[in-house]
């Protein structure tokens, strides 16, 4: 369990971190979003004690980070796979990492295996590809077996075989009763692997729920309608106070997206006009789509049009 | 703390350049006092006092390279930003640097006795060979004198080196700076002191007065002696290991 209170890191007199409180509950995946800039790794540097916070707490299973004693055996860390010396072996990163806080030998092994790289274990760090980086990362956050596992973008650089095993990875450390904490950028992998959404925008925390509360409060789902009479369930639908569009050129579409009413009542009132349907379903927006609109005024960098 | 030292000890020798260093720093004084040994002319007339000189000079080039040894184990964890991962596990910091100094300081000792006496015996016996009667004993030559001087100056040069290391956090300044720091830097304050009336201006160069200290030539009023002169120098050093460690403290790793 994490429970981060009113943290705030400024730098000069940009507060980077703003009152920040969230928790972070065993057994699940708890996703970390934000826009970029947002404050979501200086977050995680200051929740270990690496940036020094100027107000707020966060302890770990009610002990801060500072006063554990082997601190790898608490909280699993992973914030940039490419700190690394280029000239030590992987095995001999894990080695030294191991050693730090007394854990033997075997676990580097065993950790090795896990994240399959037994085989390269020997070869110089500078030439792991940032796929195979990342899978050191994650196997010196699992080293000590610990209850909080944080990870910062560890699905950067990995394939999408790579992908799918760290999204079931972290499942399985989620069912295994321990916290995990991930950040990512890539909201489609997060919808998959995360059950529970913590979202930030200029250091303020924006929302705490389950992804599917979050999805649901930050998107429209509409009903999408395929008909000859379109026209008319339109006119219908308008009188019910529901909004509605067509989908391609009005004046020859046969399908439109209607928001604002259920299903059901699309198609009741579509039996009641004698329209026939062609086609009557649920239309629902994604992670992304919500993640972007509710993060719509926190953006610090925007592109520009691409047409 | 045990932990910790293992860690910083298994840092030290699971990177190659830090081998490469070690052997390029042993071998020196054994290569010069070998070749001083196989050609010099008039070897009958080389005396132990000569040697112990050869090789403690020599010497002083093998503790700048340990000394430069000790800034890039340093310097190297922020530039590649294991320091993160460092701090991560180990969240006294104080404990990290306390470990890199302390396997500094028996590093430093065990490779600067073995290049001591390495330098010796293959000197002295060439130059045996060849005619020369040097012997350990000889009346006036307190090679054992030297040789726990230079340790000793070896293990504040690599405090030395630490402390700027974690000051600067960059490696190649910092190694910069401790090889200029008592051949350009202390000179220029040297001068500058003696300019503005200072008298004996260079006796006080903390690096230079306790390199000079090393000498088995008697020390003259112009210089610390000895141990005035290791404590000198080892107090800066530590002062500067001091105030690297609370600025480490103080800063965002």
């Amino acid at each position: 369990m994490i429970d981060v209170e009113g943290l705030t890191k400024r730098f000069g007199r940009h507060t980077a971190v703003d009152s920040l409180s969230f928790s972070v509950a065993e057994g699940r995946v708890t996703g970390f979003l934000g826009p970029n800039g947002s404050g979501k790794s200086t977050t995680m540097r200051c929740m270990v004690g690496l940036d020094h916070v100027d107000a707020g707490e966060v302890r770990f299973d009610g002990q801060h980070y500072g006063s554990l004693r082997r601190p790898l055996e608490s909280v699993g860390l992973l914030l940039d796979a490419s700190y690394v010396h280029p000239a030590r072996s992987g095995r001999n990163h894990l080695r030294w990492l191991a050693a730090s806080n007394g854990i033997g030998k075997q676990r580097v092994e065993e950790v090795l295996a896990l994240v399959g790289l037994t085989d390269v274990a020997s070869k110089r760090l500078k030439n792991y590809s940032l796929g195979m980086k990342q899978r050191l990362g994650l196997a010196a956050a699992l080293l000590g077996d610990p209850a909080t596992v944080i990870l910062d973008e560890p699905a950067n650089g990995l394939d999408p075989e790579g992908i799918r095993w760290i999204r079931d990875m972290l499942r399985f450390l989620a069912s295994e009763g321990r916290a995990v904490l991930v950040s990512s950028h890539q909201l489609s992998e997060m919808s998959l692997m995360a059950q529970e959404l913590v979202v930030i925008g200029r250091g303020r925390l924006i929302d705490q729920c389950s992804v599917h509360d979050f999805v649901r409060r930050n998107t429209t789902t509409r009903v999408r309608v395929r008909s000859p009479q379109v026209g008319e369930i339109l006119r219908q639908m308008r009188t019910l106070g529901a909004t509605g569009e067509y989908v391609g050129d009005s004046a020859v579409s046969d399908t439109a997206l209607i928001a604002g009413v259920s299903m059901v009542t699309v198609g009741e009132t579509a039996a009641k006009v004698g329209a026939v349907l062609h086609e009557l379903s649920e239309v629902s927006e994604s992670l992304e789509d919500a993640f972007l609109a509710v993060t719509a005024d926190d953006q610090e960098y925007r592109s520009g049009n691409a047409s | 703390m045990i932990s910790v030292l293992r860690a910083e000890w298994t840092k030290v020798r699971t990177v190659r350049v830090h081998w490469i260093l070690v052997i390029v720093a042993m071998a020196f004084p054994t290569v010069v006092a070998a070749l001083v040994g196989t050609f010099n002319p008039n070897p009958q007339w080389v005396y132990s006092r000569d040697l112990v000189d050869i090789v403690s000079g020599v010497g002083v080039v093998s503790l700048l390279l340990l000394a430069s040894l000790w800034v890039i184990n340093l310097t190297s964890e922020y530039s590649h930003g294991t320091i993160r991962v460092t701090y991560a596990a180990v969240p006294a910091r104080w404990k990290v640097l306390l470990a890199k100094a302390t396997v500094g300081t028996l590093v430093t000792l065990v490779v600067m006795s073995v290049t001591f006496w390495l330098a010796w015996f293959v000197g002295s016996t060439i130059l045996n060979g060849r005619g020369a009667s040097i012997r350990l004993g000889d009346q006036g030559v307190d090679a054992g004198g030297v040789f726990v001087s230079l340790l000793a100056l070896a293990v504040i040069v690599s405090w030395f080196a630490l402390g700027l290391g974690a000051i600067i956090r960059n490696s190649p300044a910092s190694v910069v700076v401790v090889l200029l720091w008592p051949l350009l830097i202390e000179n220029l304050v040297a001068l500058a002191l003696t300019l503005a009336g200072v008298e004996s201006a260079s006796k006080w160069m903390p690096y230079q007065s306790a390199i000079q200290a090393v000498s088995s030539a008697d020390p003259s009023p112009d210089v610390l002696g000895r141990p005035e002169a290791q404590l000198y120098f080892g107090a800066v050093a530590l002062g500067l290991l001091l105030i690297g460690g609370l600025l480490d403290r103080r800063r965002d790793a």
